[in-house]
């Protein structure tokens, strides 16, 4: 290098001008190289990895993987005929009802009648019914106050459809309770299984829980990212002070995972989507007070000064140069969060998060794997469906 | 509306970190004036412009806009003063995000009242006048469009349109071409000499080319390092000048 500005002595035979080389020595290479095959022979030993055992022990999951793809989503359930009336331990049921109290069903619909519709536990109850299905089979639940049911008896109807039973008045939890005569009719009909309706349920509360997270997200991380944005803050000394503060608590609050933020917080305020809630929600203030802080930092001075150029007050400024340029990336990097959250609250369930989440891993410990899959199937659906429709709006708002 | 007298005494301009961008700068601009300012980059145009509607406090010195002393105004009187200077940049400095014709009205913002604009209202008559606008720069169907879907040149005539609807005694104009191409460049500084020559507006336009200035000036200033080298006419400034202006090493370079 320095030799080429070196003059040549006139009578020597002028020195042949040192080449340089491109970056990065042969031998490096080669050492590079052989450095990387250490790391990998190490990281493949230390991994467990064995290919063999995907094909010798293929047979373990296979009963696993045919109920992951037949998800438990509809039912045959038998046709009822149902009728119910009250019943009280103690004190007639809030309506003063007659000494023989009928139900209120239409005269010609199926009705049931009690011999008394006030007894203890343990005193004898006889229960009539009349234009029932004939010749069926049907039973008597009884509902008590805590919302729990039992099977009290089973009965079969007449040929006119009638049935008449005496039973011994359970000892249940409540003093108001409900009766309900149940018929089986003849054929069944397909419908939601359970675990549609458990797991539709959770996914809704999944999807609510994800929303909440990040509306709280926002709700912090709009102040925060002024805060924490360097082309404003870089004014005074104490401005750069409080900038330093608020980025490095995003960064803390960033580099916690939400699983642990879960756990901590379902031992706070109790296992549920709460938690959830509050877990998701403080790492969204993080992710998205640093999504837009950036932005704010990289906000075009050019519009603000035509603006202003123009004799607009401050006030028109803020709304017609800074506002366009911030608040569409604003608006699609929440959904993004939502839809981030709606995936990460699957897996706070988990930890007692609430949403789904808690559900399929109550199904996985019960070696449940239809009801599972149907989960599984579920929250597909849902992330799918919620990643087409965050991009389809990121690209409208952008 | 008649165009507006400018007249500059001592200015100067120092930078919180010592750059002296302004030195002494002293002239004045004749109503209905083509002023081109040449030099370098970095010989005080951009800062000398933004002096004139004080988007840059001046260190020192005095501006008339006619006879208003625009250095001597409070903030409310210098946003009046400021719907009187439209102003286009070399960045053409559109909201890239909102529509071409929402960029237009808000050249407007200086007359409207507050809370009209916080909620995008502009009453019909404005919304008439844009497109009025948008017709004479030519680019009437592009309403719609979001301004950064527009080509460079297409952008600058939006900036000319947002600085008509300020209906302006005075137009800045901060190196209107230096992004554009020739044949482009041409075009844009006709629409800003068809504001000059029909409405009489005065134009303070900074340009890179001697060949451009030539063409468009009514008079030129020169400046260099902050101070003002050359006042005159465009037809003065010989190869002495040039050299004195731009440097001995400098060759002139034509544009078509």
């Amino acid at each position: 290098m320095a030799q080429e500005t070196a003059q040549p002595a006139p009578v020597a035979p002028p020195a042949p001008p040192a080449i340089p080389r491109p970056r990065g020595r042969p031998w490096a290479i080669v050492l590079w190289l052989a450095a990387l095959v250490v790391i990998y022979v190490y990281g493949w030993q230390i991994t467990n990895i064995n290919v063999g055992d995907l094909i010798t022990k293929a047979y373990l999951v296979k009963p696993l993987v045919r109920d992951l793809l037949r998800p438990d989503v509809l039912t045959w359930a038998p046709r009822l005929q149902s009728v119910e009336v009250p019943f009280s331990f103690t004190a007639p049921a809030p309506a003063p009802p007659p000494a023989q109290p009928v139900a209120p069903a239409p005269a010609s619909g199926p009705r049931l009648t009690l011999s008394t519709a006030t007894a203890r536990p343990g005193d004898p109850l006889i229960v009539r019914g009349e234009g029932f299905a004939p010749n069926r089979p049907g039973t008597i639940i009884w509902r008590d106050q805590s919302g729990s049911s039992a099977k009290a008896a089973e009965f079969g109807t007449d040929g006119a459809g009638r049935f008449e039973i005496s039973l011994t008045v359970p000892d249940m939890i409540g003093e108001q309770h409900t009766l309900f005569a149940q018929v089986t009719l003849e054929g069944r009909t397909l419908r939601p299984s359970n675990t549609l309706n458990l797991v539709f349920f959770r996914i809704i509360e999944t999807i609510f829980l994800a929303l909440m997270g990040t509306t709280m997200g926002v709700f912090f991380a709009v102040p925060l990212s002024f805060l924490g944005a360097k082309n404003l803050m870089a004014r005074s000394a104490a401005a750069k002070v409080v900038y330093y503060v608020t980025r490095t608590i995003l960064n803390i609050l960033r580099s916690i995972e939400p699983l642990i933020m879960a756990v901590v917080f379902a031992v706070w305020v109790g296992i549920g989507p709460f938690a959830g809630v509050l877990a998701l929600g403080l790492h969204s203030i993080a992710s998205l007070g640093k999504l837009y802080s950036e932005q704010i930092e990289s906000i075009e001075t050019g519009p603000i000064e035509a603006i202003t150029a123009t004799g607009a007050s401050a006030l028109q400024v803020i709304r017609y140069a800074v506002v366009p340029q911030i608040v569409p990336p604003f608006i699609a990097f929440t959904i993004y969060r939502w839809d981030i959250n709606v995936r990460a609250s699957t897996i706070i369930g988990f930890v007692g998060g609430g949403g789904v989440g808690f559900l399929l891993n109550q199904y996985i410990n019960l070696f449940q794997w239809q009801a599972a899959a149907t989960a599984v199937w579920g929250i597909t659906l849902v992330v799918a469906v919620m990643d087409y429709f965050s991009a389809a709006v990121r690209e409208r708002v952008i | 509306m008649a165009g507006a007298a400018v007249r500059v005494e001592h200015l100067t301009k120092v930078f919180p970190d010592g750059t002296r961008a302004l030195d002494d700068v002293s002239f004045e601009v004749r109503p209905g004036d083509f002023l081109v300012i040449i030099g370098l980059s970095g010989s005080g145009k951009s800062t000398l412009m933004r002096c004139i509607n004080r988007l840059i406090e001046p260190t020192s010195g005095k501006i008339f806009l006619d006879d208003v002393e625009v250095t001597a105004l409070r903030p409310k009187e210098l946003r009046a003063l400021r719907r009187q200077i439209g102003m286009i940049f070399q960045q053409f400095n559109l909201v890239k995000r909102s529509s071409v014709l929402t960029n237009v009205l808000s050249g407007r913002l200086g007359y409207v009242p507050p809370g009209w604009a916080m909620t995008n209202y502009f009453p019909r008559d404005l919304r008439r006048r844009a497109m009025e606008n948008l017709t004479r720069v030519g680019i009437p169907e592009k309403a719609h469009n979001r301004a950064d879907a527009l080509s460079g040149g297409q952008q600058q005539r939006v900036g000319i349109a947002r600085a008509l609807m300020q209906e302006p005694r005075l137009i800045l104009a901060d190196e209107p071409v230096a992004s554009l191409d020739p044949a482009t460049s041409h075009s844009v500084l006709r629409h800003v000499e068809d504001l000059n020559r029909n409405d009489g507006i005065t134009v303070l336009c900074s340009l890179h080319f001697l060949s451009l200035a030539r063409r468009y000036g009514t008079r030129i200033i020169a400046l260099k390092g902050g101070r003002v080298v050359f006042t005159g006419l465009p037809a003065d400034i010989d190869e002495a000048r040039f050299k004195a202006i731009y440097g001995e090493e400098a060759v002139e370079v034509e544009i078509a």
